[in-house]
């Protein structure tokens, strides 16, 4: 057991899967010999060698093309796009390829690989640098749209993803990277795609958020906990889509009361799929209307306004304050 | 007031919008010599010259990102995707060029341009043209996006998107392009955008839904009508920006509120109506919204098949039926 950041973790679960299984491999730009611009891929290079960790030119839709051929002939490629706002260039690959072999197939072929993908803000950078598209993937059949909170989980389920016979789209919040270590075991865990994990648990509102937004969520139940006295249950999704609807919809029926955080924008986000689901499945228990706080609908306020912009505790309180107060 | 069809609706709005106007042109594969793959340009090229009306080589990322130069020094192009299942070429040049540059540019370039052409499900084209592409565009901030049912709000409608100076998504239907209907004359008639339109009015339940799916709610509602169940049916037309008003005023009145969507329901178009709906009028609601839309999986080509996915007359009565004795 070690005490590993984000960064550290992906790259033990990489540099695991790998020496397990010899058809698993990476591809991206910088990933090999620079170690990958956020040095997620360090050090793969010189122990697994340029056929295995493949440095590809500035261009994303061949790397995922180049992804998708070899993962229909058996190989199981971990691909890198460097940030997720670049994604909208091999858009078309993912969803028109990669997502659909095995049904267009008929079974015939399948496509198990993993694109991983730092997302969201958190290092003050420009727009198409730090926007969450997660909800551009969650809505296509096929795909899986994966979303770790830390080092644990990102670790466990990488290798999860990595494993997964379909395509998974891999979601790494670049506010985390560096944000904290946490024990993490030396041998390989994996976690199930596709499962919610209750965090915390309480009785009186359930708080949904992922990836980044987490910390902000435990954050805003500790201040509800200390100056309210209320009991939030806090639920860590890890899996955008397939939906964990059990977890959430259990919870709700407990609590009587939802919010949901994210960084994307409110207007047709993920969150308005998670209220939609939670409306159907558990209306008759619910008590208040369910609150999204989520980044506005503008184009990413990034640099200096992006603390306005992105959810934070202040937000995710007054929005369970006005919940429970309904 | 002339009776035409949608297609003839959509060829008058551009014929009249390029008389009114110098600055507007046409853009995309085979609109000039071809008149169009659905003829909605005939007759456009001889009378405005190769100019205005440019024939493209096939490359949707190219032609996009020509228009987007185009706008920003000040031309008003129209450009059109053959199918919009193709404008997944120039989701980069549409999200992250068209939306951004005016925030980018800290409003010194606007980008008023309309992309246009049909999209949804037709009659067996399968996978990879049957997707109902607005989805993506619905999340995007600085998108207009508008799905016109008739051939009135197609002419209507269109005017207004070339006239606005943001980035307009406008899809159209294959399957609507010969339906008929009465269009003003008036070459200044123009229909706002982000105004719903109540095309039937009831008491008991509020039925959102457009395109193909808004006529099929209509023939629901005269059968619902034979039992007693009164269907309030509301067509969005833009959803962003949303008509709050009259689509939260109708399920006010009706207290019950189902969406009906062609494409895939998770993370669609009917998740964040029901999300909102829940938000902005849960005391009024006595059922919880319920969706009854396109199975997620991509559009299988077998005709049974293709009717499985896609959401039935029975499935919509069924559901109808279910919400009203909640």
């Amino acid at each position: 057991m070690a005490k590993l950041n984000m960064v550290k973790a992906l790259n033990l679960a990489l540099h695991q899967e790998m020496e397990r299984d010899p058809d698993v491999l990476v591809i991206g730009e910088d990933v090999g010999v620079d170690g990958g611009v956020f040095r997620v891929t360090e050090d793969l290079h010189r122990k697994f060698g340029g056929r295995r960790v493949i440095d590809s030119p500035l261009a994303e839709a061949a790397i995922i093309g180049t992804s998708v051929g070899m993962a229909l002939y058996g190989l199981k490629p971990v691909c890198e796009i460097q940030f997720s706002g670049f994604a909208f260039q091999c858009f078309h690959q993912i969803e028109n390829h990669a997502a659909r072999y095995r049904t267009r197939s008929q079974g015939r072929f399948h496509c198990q690989m993993v694109i991983r993908m730092p997302y969201g803000g958190g290092v003050r950078a420009l727009e198409h640098h730090t926007e969450s598209e997660e909800q551009f993937y969650a809505h296509i059949p096929g795909l899986k749209m994966v979303i770790p909170s830390g080092p644990r989980t990102a670790r466990g389920l990488l290798v999860g993803a990595i494993r997964d016979p379909d395509p998974v789209i891999f979601f790494e919040a670049k506010g985390l990277y560096h944000a904290a270590r946490e024990e993490v075991p030396d041998e390989i865990e994996t976690l199930p795609l596709g499962r919610a994990q209750v965090v915390q648990e309480g009785k009186d509102l359930t708080l949904i958020a992922y990836g980044a937004m987490l910390r902000v969520a435990r954050e805003a139940a500790q201040v509800l906990q200390d100056e309210d006295g209320v009991e939030i249950e806090v639920i860590d999704l890890l899996t955008i889509s397939p939906l964990d609807r059990e977890t959430v919809v259990t919870s709700v029926q407990k609590t009587g009361r939802a919010v949901i955080v994210h960084e994307a924008p409110k207007s047709f986000g993920p969150g308005a799929e998670i209220a939609a689901t939670i409306m159907e499945a558990a209306f008759l228990s619910l008590e208040a209307p369910i609150r999204r706080v989520a980044a506005y609908d503008v184009s990413f306020a990034g640099f200096a306004r992006e603390k306005a912009n992105v959810p934070d505790v202040a937000r995710v309180v007054a929005a369970c304050r006005e919940t429970l107060a309904f | 007031m002339a009776v035409m069809t949608y297609r003839e609706a959509l060829n008058l709005a551009l014929r009249e919008e390029m008389h009114r106007d110098p600055r507007v042109f046409l853009i995309g594969e085979e609109i000039g010599l071809y008149d169009g793959a659905y003829k909605v340009t005939q007759g456009l090229l001889k009378e405005f010259g190769e100019r205005r009306v440019v024939d493209t080589p096939i490359c949707e990322s190219g032609f996009t990102g020509v228009a987007v130069g185009a706008a920003m020094l000040g031309l008003r192009p129209v450009v059109e995707m053959m199918t919009f299942n193709f404008s997944i070429l120039a989701l980069d040049q549409i999200v992250n060029s068209a939306a951004k540059l005016y925030y980018m540019s800290g409003g010194q370039y606007s980008v008023p341009m309309v992309i246009r052409g049909p999209g949804g499900p037709a009659h067996q084209l399968a996978a990879q043209h049957s997707q109902s592409m607005e989805v993506y565009f619905y999340h995007v901030p600085g998108l207009k996006v508008v799905r016109p049912s008739t051939p009135r709000d197609a002419k209507g409608l269109l005017k207004s998107a070339i006239r606005d100076d943001n980035p307009v998504i406008f899809i159209e239907a294959e399957t609507l392009y010969g339906i008929k209907g009465e269009v003003p004359d008036d070459p200044e008639f123009t229909i706002p955008l982000g105004k719903a339109e109540i095309r039937r009015e009831g008491t008991d339940v509020t039925v959102f839904a457009y395109m193909g799916m808004m006529y099929r709610a209509l023939e629901v509602a005269e059968e619902l009508a034979k039992e007693g169940i009164s269907c309030e049916v509301v067509d969005p037309r833009t959803l962003r920006p949303m008509d709050i008003e009259t689509m939260i005023g109708s399920v006010r009145k009706t207290h019950r509120a189902v969406v009906v969507e062609a494409g895939a329901g998770f993370a669609g178009m009917g998740s964040e109506i029901a999300a909102f709906v829940t938000e902005n009028a849960f005391d009024d609601l006595d059922a919880p919204v319920e969706r009854i839309t396109g199975a997620n999986a991509p559009m299988p080509y077998a005709k049974n098949l293709e009717q499985a996915k896609t959401p039935s007359k029975e499935k919509i009565i069924a559901t109808i039926r279910r919400v009203c004795s909640a």
